[in-house]
């Protein structure tokens, strides 16, 4: 039920990773190919610094106000998988990099 | 039976010898001294001489005689084996003076292959829509593709020539040919067969899968040329690489068409025949398959027979083996089926 799915959203960040057709990507490419997509979710709350608890507590005082700060860590990738290369439908090869993650951390 | 006191692990009887590579035979010669000195004087005979000149030296022809009883005379090399390249050319520099040389077909350097394309299928039933009945609708082509992009090191491998050989070097020079047959030759030596005979060898009902098959390999930098060459000009120039020459001689040792077997391979063997067809792949002999029809495969390295002279029928003859092969052609096809037939033996 309810519990379960909130406990689910609040799993530390880890890899994932879903097969996917080159084409929903949203890169613009047209292809049936199939590759793996890696990417990097859940939450990052043991992470916290003292930098996030002070960056916060000058945001509530407001002696930070018009600058746009993030006082939380985000899960994000550390590292990115190799290139990829598929064939598309029109018969032209193409390769592209930085498009799955290979380790995530909180940053 | 081996069993018994003395048979402990590397001290095998005498008499019994175990097939050895090459360069472990090479190991063997140099701890003997009668051997070394003869195989030295062998290889300084050959260097830059031909075999008739060789053998008109009697020294040249002693060492050759001595050397045929040594390990050195039977040994083989293994198909991405390491020191590959060191092994066979031990093994030419010994078996190069023993033949004429200008052969039609020529003995393989390399192991016979023992595996049967069921191991394969076997192996391949773990993946999904393996099962060729599954739907008519689907592209087994893309199927290997989606296959090869969910396994890491075949993905990387994959991606490695795909991007090699569609790289542009200049207006002049649309790719680098010799990088592209080398990351060709690192995937098909690699990564494992269950993945690299799906890409090359997967069946089509349509032109867009065939059109895909067509593709595997890259063409237009790996395959096509400005000039189609003569095939036996393509296989000298094969011949003078030690490589080449012994993937050559390998792919005609077991897609040789023998019309008494029941599948027109030798040993009814399927697997060593496309085993030994995508080795050439990578080198001046590349083949490939020469339309996107699905109806009949035809497949051949990029040359032609104009030009032959009076060795026309030779010229045909080599050609023919790839282009209207049976033995080749039914490994293909039983492959795409994914049928195969128990040894004979």
């Amino acid at each position: 039920g309810r519990a379960k799915r909130a406990r689910a959203r609040h799993k530390p960040c880890t890899l994932r990773q879903l097969e996917v057709s080159v084409s929903e990507l949203g890169l613009g490419y047209e292809s049936d190919e199939t590759v793996l997509f890696r990417y990097c979710s859940g939450t990052c709350d043991a992470a916290v610094r003292s930098y996030d608890l002070s960056l916060r507590s000058m945001r509530s005082s407001r002696r930070i106000r018009k600058e746009k700060v993030r006082a939380r860590p985000c899960c994000r990738p550390l590292a990115y998988d190799d290139n990829v290369s598929f064939l598309d439908a029109y018969n032209r090869y193409y390769t592209v990099n930085e498009l799955s993650a290979k380790e995530c951390g909180c940053v | 039976c081996r069993a018994g006191p003395s048979s402990l692990p590397g001290q095998d009887p005498p008499g019994w010898r175990a097939p050895v590579d090459c360069v472990r035979a090479n190991e063997l010669c140099a701890a003997e001294p009668s051997c070394s000195s003869r195989y030295r004087t062998l290889r300084q005979c050959l260097a830059g001489r031909d075999r008739n000149t060789m053998l008109a030296n009697k020294e040249c022809q002693a060492a050759l005689e001595v050397l045929q009883g040594s390990p050195l005379y039977d040994c083989r090399c293994k198909r991405a084996m390491k020191k590959e390249l060191q092994c066979l050319q031990i093994y030419w520099s010994i078996h190069l003076g023993l033949t004429e040389g200008e052969e039609f077909y020529e003995a393989s350097p390399y192991e016979p292959v023992t595996s049967r394309l069921s191991d394969i299928f076997r192996l391949a039933s773990i993946f999904s829509g393996m099962d060729p009945t599954a739907n008519s609708k689907s592209n087994h082509c893309l199927d290997a593709a989606k296959a090869c992009n969910l396994n890491d090191n075949c993905k990387r491998l994959r991606s490695g020539y795909i991007s090699t050989c569609s790289k542009e070097i200049s207006a002049a020079e649309h790719c680098s040919r010799r990088k592209c047959h080398k990351a060709l030759r690192q995937f098909f030596d690699r990564v494992p067969s269950e993945y690299t005979y799906r890409l090359l060898f997967c069946s089509c009902k349509d032109q867009a899968c065939a059109e895909r098959r067509r593709q595997t390999i890259v063409p237009s930098c790996s395959y096509e040329d400005k000039e189609k060459p003569n095939c036996l000009d393509l296989r000298s120039t094969c011949r003078t690489d030690h490589l080449c020459r012994s993937r050559l001689a390998d792919f005609h040792s077991n897609c040789q068409a023998s019309p008494q077997a029941q599948t027109g391979c030798p040993g009814d063997n399927y697997q060593a025949c496309l085993g030994s067809y995508a080795g050439l792949i990578g080198f001046d002999v590349t083949p490939n398959y020469v339309d996107a029809s699905t109806a009949g495969i035809t497949v051949s390295p990029w040359c032609s027979c104009k030009g032959s002279g009076n060795l026309e029928e030779e010229c045909e003859k080599f050609l023919r083996d790839f282009t209207e092969n049976p033995c080749l052609r039914n490994a293909i096809q039983a492959f795409g089926n994914g049928t195969d037939v128990s040894p004979s033996v």
